[in-house]
């Protein structure tokens, strides 16, 4: 036997290798659990039960919908090339947003007011991306540390409007603001239209990418900066587009949170769900459709390690093992690019 | 030779190197002798790089044999001829810019002591500065030296790890008059200590100021090995362009044609280049409908930036550029492609094509924007995947799969799709910069003839290239470019070798 490596492989193959990557880590994982003493089959057995009843698939639905976000806002900047590694900050910044306008008009629970705060969120998350964007395009300052950096400062400054302005005193819990009435509709039960609404941006927005003229532009600038100049694209410009979009969505993903889940803005609101949106596109191959997969994927392994916690698997066990998930995948997508011949 | 000590320091006997389609080295002989300097002289592609890799153990020759002091080698990798005293200093300079030169110097060098501080590292530096007689900052950042230094410290790198042999590869290139003339001193000043140089450069009045010996290649041959005191510039030029230039053959009596109105035109453009250096000074260039210009020249003397203010991609510092006597926008290459200028970049995977992109993504890159492409606000798709199987058909280029990356396509067949693409968008002038480049014979044929064919059909060409007998083939006029300027231009049926190599190496027009 031999290995050859093939120039180009079809989309079939990339799934294949994907859902093998996964499965490879999960009984790696459940090998090393063995070992360190769990009882693996049972612990497999709860997950998936834990999963499967109504409440855990309102839980997983309501862990999906931020990531399908998050998700889809790293993976149209990597659609150009860009990391935003800053989705998070744009997340709280989408949620302040939100719950500001949200407080400032109290009265109406209906559709305009939905969508006013939608505005709200999509602008907070664009304003958030606004400097790194800028600096990207005209100075050319790497947009992963800004954007990495100023996760911080919105962490920080959501901590501080809780904690100070925008307390709500009549709250037991100290970091919290009063109760936005503005909210979106369930779905089932505790899950939201929202998990809907991300569903159907992350279906337009691969529409976009693969049949208009604009998403054929920025995949050029994202594959050739210098071949995408040369064919008349205005490259600068869709930079700016794409970033403050990418914010945007990031953005929008906050203020769902708020006016879908929590009602309120609070201090761990973002629940990480910015970072976990780097892995997301970074497991969807930056393209839009598959971030409805990956961000199942990532939410059936959050919600697994809530259920393994409770068993007395720790957090970091559980990090671990998202961990070797994503380490599969990296070594398949290079894998996938290898057959084994037969010598002869 | 008679005696032993005066044995070769380096000799090399029947080199030959074959690529796929290509003998880059054909039994080449070649000595270096103690003391000397030897200069190597050759258009590109003449062999040099692929001699010197091979000398350097970076290729293993096909045939032949290396002799380092009279005994046979077999380089199987650069560690084994650095061991045996040949060391390179490349055009490009290969030092860590946020490193100090002491580190630079040190670096992956199995004399560096186990335990090394910044002030050890210095000092050793200076010490060897003195012992070689080359002036360098031990404790300064690489960044922060000009390109004389730069190119000082890599010659300490290369001299530091018992280099009896230096091969510098058009060294004065990036340097200024006056460090150009430091290097020359610092040259004579080693050989006189029993060094060898090999000299690689493009420039004949230099070559015959420095070296001893002369040894011209053309087409991966050795045309002749010289004493420099014997050589002339026009004869060093008539060597290395080769004797017999292809008379103009191509249907190319201009008188014959209506030579049309100006269509493309620069008047008075100077620009830069990407580090901000003077690329192009003052040019005034006209292109007609119709006819073919041809623009000769040494690489990186201005070409990229020709092409590149051309079209639209770099903006001019002074100057106009004008289509059809419209003066255009700077550096909006969409305003260009709107009024029918095509370009067959000098570079086509870094500026042409986007490589992870497929096959017909990449030919529908200048039309993508127009019917039937677009439609409306859509991408058609499959009038796209339509196109580009029109345009690689024509081109001639087999794919088994349009979905391919255009990378995974030979570097032949990304240029004949470049090509015939851009043909397609150029309804007013083409600039094609190396059209044949990494073609076999018979596409350069094909792509020479829809050249000629676009000419024909009243489009004004405009063909930048290294091969003379190419330009004066199919070309009307030939101006020459050096060191950003235009040093002449004129009919190609009076175009000689002798007066082009002249003018290419940097000789004014004199009264002709």
């Amino acid at each position: 036997m031999r290995v050859q490596r093939v120039a180009s492989i079809s989309g079939g193959v990339v799934i294949a290798s994907r859902i093998g990557a996964v499965i490879a880590a999960l009984l790696v994982g459940g090998a090393i659990f063995a070992l360190a003493g769990y009882d693996v089959p049972m612990l497999a057995d709860n997950v998936v039960e834990g999963s499967l009843t109504e409440f855990g698939i309102e839980d997983l639905g309501l862990l999906v919908s931020p990531l399908i976000l998050t998700g889809l806002a790293v993976a149209i900047m990597l659609r150009i090339g860009l990391w935003n590694i800053g989705a998070d900050g744009q997340f709280y910044a989408g949620a302040v947003a939100a719950t500001v306008t949200g407080l400032a008009f109290p009265g109406g629970n209906d559709a305009v007011m939905l969508v006013v705060l939608a505005l709200a969120g999509f602008a907070g998350g664009a304003l958030w991306i606004l400097l790194p964007a800028l600096a990207r395009a005209y100075l050319a300052v790497d947009e992963i540390i800004t954007t990495l950096l100023l996760n911080f400062v919105a962490l920080l400054f959501v901590n501080y409007l809780c904690t100070g302005p925008m307390r709500d005193p009549g709250q037991a819990i100290t970091s919290a603001s009063a109760r936005v009435t503005t909210e979106i509709p369930p779905l089932m039960g505790d899950l939201h239209w929202g998990l809907v609404a991300a569903i159907v941006l992350a279906l337009i927005l691969a529409l976009v990418f693969a049949y208009t003229p604009w998403g054929y532009e920025v995949r050029v600038a994202g594959a050739n900066r210098f071949a995408a100049h040369y064919a008349g694209i205005p490259v600068r410009k869709r930079l700016m587009q794409v970033m403050l979009l990418s914010g945007g969505i990031a953005g929008l993903g906050g203020m769902a949170e708020v006016a879908g889940t929590v009602h309120r803005l609070q201090g761990g609101i973002s629940n990480n769900f910015g970072y976990l949106g780097v892995m997301v596109a970074v497991l969807a191959g930056g393209l839009p459709i598959a971030v409805l997969p990956a961000a199942l994927l990532m939410a059936v392994i959050l919600n697994a390690g809530i259920v393994l916690q409770s068993y007395g698997v720790t957090t970091y066990e559980v990090l671990a093992l998202t961990g070797l998930v994503l380490l599969f995948i990296a070594i398949s997508e290079q894998l996938a690019y290898y057959r084994l011949l037969r010598r002869v | 030779m008679t005696q032993a000590d005066a044995r070769p320091a380096v000799e090399l006997t029947g080199i030959t190197k074959r690529f796929p389609g290509l003998i880059a080295n054909d039994a080449i002989d070649l000595d270096l002798r103690r003391g000397e300097i030897h200069a190597l002289l050759g258009e590109n592609g003449a062999g040099k790089s692929t001699l010197m890799n091979i000398l350097t153990g970076i290729y293993q020759p096909d045939a032949g044999q290396i002799r380092i002091d009279g005994v046979p080698v077999q380089f199987a990798s650069p560690v084994q001829a650095i061991a045996a005293g040949i060391g390179m200093v490349h055009q490009h300079f290969k030092l860590i810019k946020a490193f100090t030169v002491a580190e630079n110097i040190h670096m992956g060098w199995s004399e560096t002591p186990r335990r090394v501080s910044a002030a050890v590292l210095e000092r050793r530096t200076a010490e060897l500065a003195a012992k070689f007689g080359l002036a360098v900052r031990p404790d300064a950042r690489v960044e922060d030296l000009s390109a004389g230094e730069q190119q000082r410290v890599e010659i300490l790198r290369v001299l530091a790890r018992g280099a009896r042999v230096l091969i510098l590869d058009e060294p004065t290139a990036v340097l200024t008059p006056g460090e150009a003339a430091a290097l020359a001193h610092a040259m004579r000043g080693f050989i006189a200590t029993g060094y060898a140089i090999i000299f690689i450069s493009h420039k004949l009045d230099e070559v015959l100021e420095v070296a001893d010996r002369i040894t011209v290649l053309r087409a991966g041959r050795k045309i002749a090995t010289l004493p420099a005191q014997d050589c002339t510039q026009s004869q060093l030029a008539t060597l290395m362009v080769g004797r017999e230039i292809v008379a103009p053959q191509r249907g190319n009596a201009a008188h014959d044609r209506a030579i049309g109105q100006i269509v493309l035109q620069l008047a008075g453009v100077s620009a830069v280049n990407d580090r901000g250096l003077p690329a192009l000074v003052d040019v005034d260039l006209a292109l007609h409908a119709g006819e073919i210009v041809g623009i000769a020249g040494v690489a990186g003397n201005g070409q990229r930036e020709l092409s590149e203010v051309l079209t639209g991609i770099r903006a001019v510092t002074e100057g106009q550029v004008r289509i059809g006597g419209t003066i255009m926008p700077n550096a909006e290459p969409a305003a260009f492609l709107a009024r029918g200028i095509g370009h067959i970049p000098e570079d086509r995977l870094r500026s042409g094509l986007a490589p992870s992109m497929a096959v017909a993504d990449n030919a529908v890159l200048r039309e993508y924007n127009r019917p039937p492409v677009a439609r409306g606000l859509f991408f058609a798709v499959r009038a796209a995947a339509a196109l580009a199987r029109r345009i690689v058909a024509d081109a001639s280029v087999l794919v088994p799969n349009m979905r391919m990356p255009v990378r995974n396509l030979s570097g032949g067949n990304q240029q004949r799709l470049v090509g015939r693409r851009e043909m397609r968008v150029a309804h007013q002038a083409l600039v094609a910069a190396y059209p044949t480049r990494g073609l076999d014979v018979g596409a350069i044929e094909q792509m020479l003839r829809y050249l000629i064919e676009m000419r024909d059909r009243g489009v004004g060409v405009l063909v930048i290239s290294e091969e003379l007998e190419e330009v004066l083939g199919i070309a009307d006029r030939v101006a020459v470019l050096f060191q950003g300027r235009v040093m002449g231009i004129f009919p190609a049926a009076e175009a000689d070798a002798e007066r082009i190599g002249l003018l290419m190496g940097g000789r004014a027009e004199m009264a002709a």
